[in-house]
């Protein structure tokens, strides 16, 4: 029997490939998710879903439609943008301003020392004091940087995993002091440890107690604090990895029910800590998924808590923070980043989200400026202001691409949550690695399909712009930071009562030798004025410093330019020089300082062995004095530096130094990729580096310039 | 001969460039390479060379840097070489050791280089024993040889090192009936890596199925008993027995001669595998200067002559060059 509707289908597939001389089967495209997209969607598509009911109202189960019936009609979202740099005050002075200017809530960077559990005056974090958030030695900079805000009615996100006892500990120790209870904290610690294990590389300890520490922070604040949101279980560090956004639905949701047990674990109800886990995503620039993902994550989040038998409403629903892509922002044309930022950020608001980061345009480069800082919170203040998109809730529900979308992302993120489960849960996951090598695969698919152009980005690899405008950038001076901290870590160390200090962290190891609650006696020992590093390092005592085994994946690069001329350009120069020199040329890929972002690395790392070098990885935490003697008895020829976190200022130079103190004829060259502002390229051409390579840099040209530098080099001494 | 002098010395940047001379596919490089090693030979150190196999995944670097550890603080020099395989298809490599030997890395009393294994057979790189021989010259009191996978024990041991141990993980017994005979032959020691949280017991069955393998294993009254050890690469637990068994090897074999032994067939094996090497590369010369391959092959396929006619007199005309 023939529908009407079949009919009319007939009838409009026959229209289409007349108009696009293209067989209907051949037209749809596929995301990097795996997923078809089809040329059109039908009133078929919605029926018979999965996980979507296509019934099922706003603030209603499965909550596809959103945690709240009324959403932005009654409120809306929440702007909070995250910031932090140097010191205590100058953050705390960028806060007050951005406060005035209409953001609601607060949201703070921690530098890489603070994450890693170090003190400022640690040798091994000097060229990262103050440099990617702000310093955090005591509560007193703490105190700092809350200064003339008050506690007890400002939210504040703090971006915190590794050292979380002790940021969080002084955290509520400054709101004491400001005579605020800690009942009366609102806000959120990030707290999700397992996707640093995966992607960020912040942690400090092994897995196990990593997970305890989580689950004595849900424990305590399910007690002392219940307006403070216990964890925000984060994909975002996933998809800035270089995740799809299956994997990114699939591994959150499955960190979060591993989270979930560990609380479990305490002998906790289930409906005393869920209300307060709340989420993180990333949203990127493929609008429809984006959209999908919230809608599923929380469809998902929903069965995933009724099956851990949640009773309470609150626990079943997924509330959740996003932030606009910072890896889809270019360094190249960088005007470009604005309009990446507002289509994103519209993606989040018709995903349902909760509260929103939109980037700065130059977050490529460097970090935030007054100004950029400006443009990226008005992206939001106009979305909400000026364009409706207040004024409905849910608007795309119904759509059939949409709702089929979305079922389609929560069946594929399922397989995956299942295939983890099946392993034992995502501790185990992560202990095996996993989940660190999917995301990398991922990573290198998506850097590959840039490279060989057959994904456009605007400004990189088409549509280039032949007047590159200048900007001008954040810059912030390390060392003069480093010595602000180090002269108020000395003054308190000269002030404070030893005796306590010491007697609270002696109370602190026996607490976790015994396996009682952490944070509270953390918040004696912040209290004493111990600092965030001698925190840290009391529980290295009992639980050593985690140091995490890395595998690398291959062939995935190479496999997207068989036949590519520019490649096989590449592959040949190696052959040459293989020939020509009785080996292949040889670099060593390095992260230096604290800086755990390592996708950058991986990808350079493996996408070079693709074409035929021989690649060295340095392990992640490196002194620039280890590097160069790593670099030395394998005998390189090139050292690539990643740095993404402003920390090549201090050590490139330092790195160039220890090489020649080691072999003062070396003539291994040196370059440095990742993000550098373009203020400081003279300075490393000066220190003898010998190339640069921004984000966006395409890896083959890359690879072609190391190779003739390389023998360049060799040339001139011969 | 300056790189020789400075190799004793223990300079680092020396130590390197010669392995890189070592290891070279070029012509000259080869030659420059069989007089530093003759020059070096004369000039042994006191190394004791250790091999370290295993399946990938079982922890070998993570066991090295943990007994690694435990034997710089005990003041000891300690140079590893780490063969990593390189792809088949790009010939590329990616030599990832390194990350899991974080804190032997940073430490002035050792050496650590990794090689891409370049395709050749039994995942010995071209150079490692020469490697080795220069970090005996250069004052390494143990050479470490890593490498992945089981396959190439018997090249290792055999070979290459005065001890060979195979690193296995727990519920590794279960593979033993297959591969029993190989492995027990040429394995010194059997180290049980992972005893350490839920694995603890599944690690002490594997190293009592090891021990009831090595049982079968005809023991002869000349050679050190084979030992199976259970050790924690994260926990660092077990590297006292590692060492003394190591040690407690060396001596007895010293003492019975098969130290010397062993170390006296490696040489006979190594001339004869130089003098293959050489004599292939003579032929692989002749051949290329030689064209009767490819005319003699055109004739088999026009089917002017019969095909062992033809190996016959390429065989012969190459003989007589």
């Amino acid at each position: 029997m023939k529908t009407k509707n079949s009919d009319n289908y007939t009838k409009w597939q026959k229209s289409f490939e007349r108009e696009t001389k293209i067989d209907l089967n051949e037209a749809s495209s596929e995301t990097d998710e795996g997923i078809e997209i089809k040329p059109v969607y039908t009133k078929a598509d919605i029926e018979n879903l999965s996980f979507v009911d296509n019934d099922s109202l706003p603030g209603q189960l499965p909550y596809t439609r959103g945690p709240k019936a009324s959403m932005y009609t009654n409120r809306p979202w929440t702007i909070r943008q995250y910031a932090g740099f140097s010191t205590a005050e100058e953050s705390n002075d960028f806060y007050k301003k951005n406060l005035k200017s209409g953001q609601k809530g607060l949201s703070v960077a921690f530098d890489l020392p603070t994450h890693r559990g170090y003190d400022s005056d640690d040798d091994l974090v000097m060229g990262d004091v103050g440099k990617a958030g702000v310093a955090i030695d005591t509560v007193e900079d703490m105190k700092i940087l809350f200064n003339d805000i008050p506690l007890d009615q400002m939210s504040v996100s703090m971006t915190m995993n590794g050292a979380v006892l002790p940021v969080l500990s002084s955290f509520i120790v400054a709101g004491e002091e400001q005579n605020v209870n800690k009942n009366l904290l609102s806000g959120t610690i990030q707290n999700d440890i397992l996707k640093e294990f995966m992607v960020r590389n912040t942690y400090i300890y092994p897995p196990d107690p990593s997970m305890k520490i989580v689950a004595d922070i849900i424990e305590f604040t399910s007690k002392e604090m219940p307006k403070f949101n216990s964890i925000s279980i984060s994909g975002y560090h996933m998809q800035e990895a270089g995740a799809d956004n299956v994997l990114e639905l699939a591994y959150t949701l499955a960190d979060g029910m591993e989270y979930v047990r560990a609380a479990l674990s305490k002998g906790l109800d289930i409906d005393d800590f869920a209300p307060r886990l709340s989420f993180f995503f990333a949203i990127g620039t493929d609008f429809f998924m984006e959209i999908a993902k919230l809608r599923a994550a929380r469809t998902l989040w929903y069965k995933i808590m009724k099956d851990f038998g949640a009773k309470n409403e609150k626990s079943l629903i997924l509330r959740t923070h996003c932030q606009t892509s910072g890896v889809s922002l270019t360094e190249k044309d960088p005007y470009n980043n604005i309009i990446r930022t507002s289509y994103e950020a519209l993606s989040a608001i018709l995903g349902g989200t909760q509260s929103l980061h939109t980037n700065s345009f130059d977050e490529a480069i460097a970090l935030p400026t007054d100004e950029s800082a400006r443009i990226a919170r008005n992206t939001q203040l106009i979305l909400q202001n000026e364009t409706g998109v207040t004024n409905t809730v849910d608007p795309l529900a119904g759509s059939y691409f949409i709702e089929s979308l979305t079922d389609e992302l929560s069946k594929k993120a399922w397989e995956i949550i299942e295939e983890i489960e099946s392993l034992g849960g995502m501790t185990k996951a992560v202990k095996a690695g996993v989940p660190k090598l999917k995301i990398e695969e991922s990573a290198t698919k998506k850097q590959a399909k840039v490279d060989s152009g057959s994904r456009v980005v605007v400004g990189v690899n088409k549509f280039k712009n032949p007047k590159e405008p200048k900007v001008d950038v954040r810059v912030i001076d390390n060392n003069r930071v480093r010595d602000d901290q180090i002269k108020k870590i000395n003054d308190i160390k000269a002030s404070r009562d030893q005796k306590a200090v010491d007697e609270s962290l002696a109370k602190l190891v026996t607490a976790a030798k015994e396996d009682s609650n952490l944070l509270a006696r953390s918040i004696d020992a912040i209290k004493n004025r111990a600092t965030v590093g001698e925190v840290s390092k009391a529980l290295e005592q009992v639980y050593g410093r985690h140091f995490a085994t890395s595998l690398s994946v291959s062939g995935v690069y190479g496999k997207h330019f068989e036949g590519d001329e520019d490649f096989m350009n590449v592959t040949k120069k190696v052959n040459i020089f293989e020939e020509a020199n009785g080996r292949r040329p040889r670099v060593l890929v390095v992260k230096m300082g604290q800086d755990g972002h390592d996708r950058g690395a991986k990808i350079v790392a493996t996408s070079f062995a693709d074409m035929g070098f021989d690649v060295d990885m340095g392990p992640l935490f490196q002194s620039p004095k280890d590097v160069a003697k790593d670099a030395i008895e394998n005998d390189v020829h090139a050292i690539g530096v990643s740095t993404l976190a402003a920390g090549h200022k201090t050590l490139v130079p330092e790195l160039m130094k220890s090489l020649k103190e080691i072999d003062p004829k070396s003539k291994i060259i040196v370059f440095v990729g990742g993000v550098i502002p373009e203020q400081d390229y003279d300075f490393l051409y000066e220190n003898n580096i010998s190339a640069i390579f921004g984000p966006g840099s395409n890896i083959i040209e890359s690879a072609e310039k190391v190779i003739d530098l390389i023998s360049d080099k060799i040339h001139k001494h011969n | 001969m300056q790189l020789v002098e400075k190799i004793i010395k223990g300079e680092r940047a020396a130590i390197a460039k010669a392995i890189t001379l070592v290891e070279s596919s070029r012509e000259n490089d080869k030659k420059e390479s069989r007089k530093l090693i003759s020059e070096l030979l004369n000039k042994p150190g006191k190394s004791i060379r250790v091999g370290f196999s295993g399946p990938p995944g079982v922890g070998k670097s993570t066991f090295i840097e943990s007994f690694g550890r435990y034997l710089v603080e005990k003041n000891y020099k300690l140079g590893i070489l780490a063969i990593d395989p390189s792809s088949q298809i790009t010939g590329g490599s990616i030599l990832g050791d390194k990350t899991r030997m974080i804190e032997i890395s940073k430490n002035p009393n050792t050496f650590i280089r990794s090689t891409p294994s370049r395709g050749s057979l039994g995942g010995i790189s071209v150079g490692t024993r020469e490697a080795s021989i220069i970090l005996d010259a250069a004052g390494y009191d143990f050479i470490f040889i890593e490498t992945v996978g089981v396959g190439q024990s018997e090249t290792m041991a055999t070979n290459l090192v005065d001890i060979f141990s195979l690193i296995v993980g727990p519920g590794s017994g279960d593979e033993l009936q297959g591969i029993k005979k190989g492995i027990t032959e040429y394995a010194d020691i059997f180290i049980v890596n992972k005893n350490d949280g839920d694995l603890k017991s599944e690690a002490s069955k594997t190293a009592s199925d090891y021990k009831s393998a090595i049982s079968y294993y005809k023991k002869s009254n000349d050679t050190a008993d084979k030992e199976v050890l259970l050790v924690s690469a994260i926990e660092q637990t077990g590297m006292e027995k590692v060492i003394e068994t190591i040690q407690n090897i060396v001596s007895q074999n010293k003492k019975n001669k098969n130290f010397d032994e062993r170390r006296a067939k490696q040489f006979t094996y190594w001339i004869e595998e130089e003098v293959r090497e050489i004599i292939q590369f003579n032929i692989q010369k002749k051949i290329k200067a030689d064209g009767s391959i490819s005319q003699l092959s055109q004739k088999v396929m026009d089917g002017k002559i019969q095909m062992f006619e033809a190996i016959e007199a390429i065989t012969q005309n190459l003989q007589n060059k």
